[in-house]
């Protein structure tokens, strides 16, 4: 199935050559979980990175559907 | 004593008369310093009721006992006063280097009194005093005044100043410093522009005796170094500066667009961190010995917004842009620059012209009396408004009462995004429950700098919150207010307090601040003490609102009645009849969120 990743600000830099604004399409395995999503990508899942699904808080492990969004930015602090 | 000079230096502009007062060592410590100090001397010296314009009102500038010790981001200075636009508090917080110079004079706080007869400024060079004419100055911008001022005083010198806004007493006048840094919201500008106080200009070489300077240049190394490890990793914030959040904040739906009627904007990716870095970024301008450096220096080269300034920051972009649409960021950031010129708060400026580009479009408000088309997306239009506010000329004089007096003169109230009087910052609380919470209740109107849950709620620090569901929001948003509350009399920066001198363990606890505060001062502060001093300030504080006839925490009619109608928050309005009765509870406030006699009296507050 295909879905879309979208890396923020200094996580962009990892977005494989096709994307745009930030966004990539990739197609994975029916039963992939949004860790599974981000794990494709090098970036360090630490203290300061967030991951939401379709912009919502949702578990690591929440399968993904067809067409999901998952997104991934890192902070320090508020705006 | 350590840390603190335990000096006040207090102007009467009406006499002219300069005094020097020593602080009781019992309140300092009680109280913490900066935003604390400030309110204890603000509710016992002026009457609550009394007009913000007049010469009643006091207006306060306080540092804390961090500001100019090595602590990192140590900078800061509070500006406490009567707000004009909300009639409650308003205390503005500003780094870049004035705060440091201000406490290298000898003074912990500045009290400015009564009103001058005719334009004056302030200068002080440690013990030496002067008010001087102001009449030079008076009717010029930011940066000619800065740089007169530092020329006629010292080049060493640094410079607190109002633009023409605040000399026409434009509602969303601000206080600059070092001509980029702004104590910005609340009308704390216009404050000082009704007491014909143009400028505060000051130095020195005073700065207080640490209790142990060892061990406090040890912390704040060990503090930087932190800092330092994120930096590598690739810090946002050093990268982009507070640009980059627009597209977390457009992800989450809760990106104020057009007014606060959608909470996505379809044109982020042109207004966005990454854009600006891009097209006018020269380079990132850190506060004083802030190893963040999260501030932009930038340069829009030609055209017709051609100008040279510092920003635009993510609360500018999420008002003069997404908020009234404007997705040209050249112009944008000449907006920006503009503000600072004149001396504005650019999120209750763009807000307020927001709400007014919103009643044009619903035909609330003829071409005719603006005087020219304000549709949403018209960044000339903008631009001429805001010019119009700073000198009050035309429709200009309606929009320099910010938008809940705009939209009640024009019969549309439900328009104004207000809370206290006072325009909502970045986040839509539709899609942050806590940050709802936060602006219903917040001592100075709606603000996300009294207790930013978005920390937790939007981006995870340090750790991350459901924003959608409001269980826990009472006690969140008590905990961030409070935290902020001692981080404002301590004299940090946010940005850099609650990721690394807070313990995340147990849940944003003050553990590396208590002993910051405690090599500096000798105080022996535990964290437990620390932190309940914040909860006086805040209870202080609330008392004074309360007796300004402040009392109602609510949110405006789109917040409790008009569900987002995009992204991920699409359908939610904010429930905050399900978040404040415990709020009250927690904070120890009757049902009407009056703080009750036992809170006052466990505090050591007068009940
Ligand atoms: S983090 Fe930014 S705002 Fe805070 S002190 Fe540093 S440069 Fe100034």
């Amino acid at each position: 199935m295909m879905i879309h990743v979208k890396l923020i600000a200094n996580y962009r830099d990892q977005l494989p050559p096709e994307a745009k604004n930030g966004v990539v399409e990739i197609d994975v395995p029916d039963g992939t979980s949004v860790y599974d999503a981000i794990s494709r990508f090098d970036i360090p899942l630490d203290d300061t990175s967030v991951i939401v699904l379709n912009g919502l808080t949702v578990d690591m492990n929440t399968p993904l559907k067809e067409g999901d969004m998952v997104t991934a930015f890192s902070a320090i602090a508020g705006g | 004593m350590y840390g603190w000079h335990l000096k006040i230096l207090r102007v009467n502009l009406t006499t002219k008369k300069v005094t020097q007062e020593d602080v009781d060592p019992k309140i300092a410590r009680d109280y913490l310093g900066g935003r604390g100090w400030a309110i204890h001397y603000l509710y016992n010296e002026m009457d609550p009721m009394a007009d913000a314009l007049s010469p009643e009102n006091v207006l306060i500038f306080a540092t804390g006992p961090l500001t100019a010790t090595p602590a990192p981001t140590g900078n800061r200075y509070m500006v406490v006063t009567k707000s004009p636009l909300t009639g409650a508090l308003a205390h503005s917080n500003s780094g870049g280097e004035f705060p440091t110079w201000m406490k290298r004079t000898g003074f912990d706080m500045f009290i400015f009194e009564g009103k001058s007869s005719e334009p004056v400024y302030v200068y002080i060079n440690e013990y030496q005093v002067e008010v001087r004419s102001a009449a030079h100055v008076w009717g010029k911008e930011v940066p000619e005044t800065t740089d007169i001022l530092k020329a006629e005083t010292s080049n060493e010198a640094r410079v607190a100043c109002i633009g023409p806004a605040g000399e026409n007493l434009t509602l969303m006048a601000a206080i600059m410093n070092d001509k980029n840094r702004a104590a910005a919201r609340s009308g704390v500008g216009a404050v000082m522009g009704s007491k014909k106080l143009k400028a505060v200009v000051a130095m020195g070489n005073k700065n207080p005796p640490l209790h142990n300077p060892e061990g406090m240049r040890e912390l704040s190394v060990t503090t930087s170094k932190d800092v330092g490890v994120d930096i590598k990793k690739g810090s946002n914030l050093r990268i982009y500066g507070t640009a980059y959040v627009p597209q977390v904040t457009n992800t989450l739906g809760i990106l104020p667009t057009r007014n606060f009627l959608q909470g996505t904007f379809e044109h982020t990716d042109k207004i966005d961190g990454i854009a600006l870095k891009e097209q006018f970024l020269i380079k990132h301008v850190p506060c004083y010995r802030c190893p963040i450096s999260c501030g932009r220096l930038t340069e829009v080269p030609d055209g017709p917004y051609k100008g040279k300034g510092e920003g635009p920051e993510y609360e500018t972009i999420s008002s003069l842009g997404t908020g009234c649409g404007v997705s040209n960021l050249a112009a944008l950031t000449k907006a920006n620059y503009l503000c600072n010129e004149y001396g504005m708060d650019t999120i209750t400026t763009g807000m307020t012209i927001a709400a007014a580009m919103e009643m044009y479009e619903k035909g609330y408000i003829s071409e005719e009396i603006i005087g020219m088309p304000l549709p949403f997306g018209d960044h000339d239009a903008m631009i001429a408004m805001i010019k119009k506010m700073a000198y009050r000329e035309g429709f200009g004089n309606d929009l320099a009462q910010g938008s809940y007096r705009l939209a009640e003169k024009y019969g549309h109230p439900e328009i104004a995004v207000t809370a206290r009087k006072q325009e909502f910052p970045g986040y839509d609380p539709r899609g942050s429950q806590g940050m709802g919470l936060l602006y219903a209740t917040s001592n100075k109107g709606a603000s996300h700098m009294e207790g930013d849950v978005a920390y937790e709620e939007v981006f995870g620090v340090p750790v991350k919150e459901n924003p959608l569901t409001t269980d826990g929001k009472a006690e969140l948003v008590k905990r961030f207010e409070d935290s902020f509350t001692l981080i404002d009399s301590a004299g940090l920066c946010v940005f850099l307090a609650i990721r690394y001198v807070f313990s995340k363990e147990r849940m944003v606890w003050p553990e590396r601040l208590s002993e910051m505060m405690n090599l500096t001062t000798g105080a022996g502060y535990t964290p437990e003490e620390v932190m309940l001093a914040a909860e006086r300030v805040y209870n202080l504080e609330r008392m004074f609102l309360i007796k300004a006839g402040s009392t109602e925490d609510t949110l405006p009619h789109r917040m409790l009645h008009e569900p987002l109608p995009d992204g991920p928050a699409k359908g939610m309005v904010v429930q905050l009849d399900k978040m404040l009765p415990e709020f009250y509870k927690l904070r120890g406030w009757d049902e009407k969120g009056v703080p009750t006699k036992e809170k006052l009296q466990e505090l050591g507050l007068p009940h």
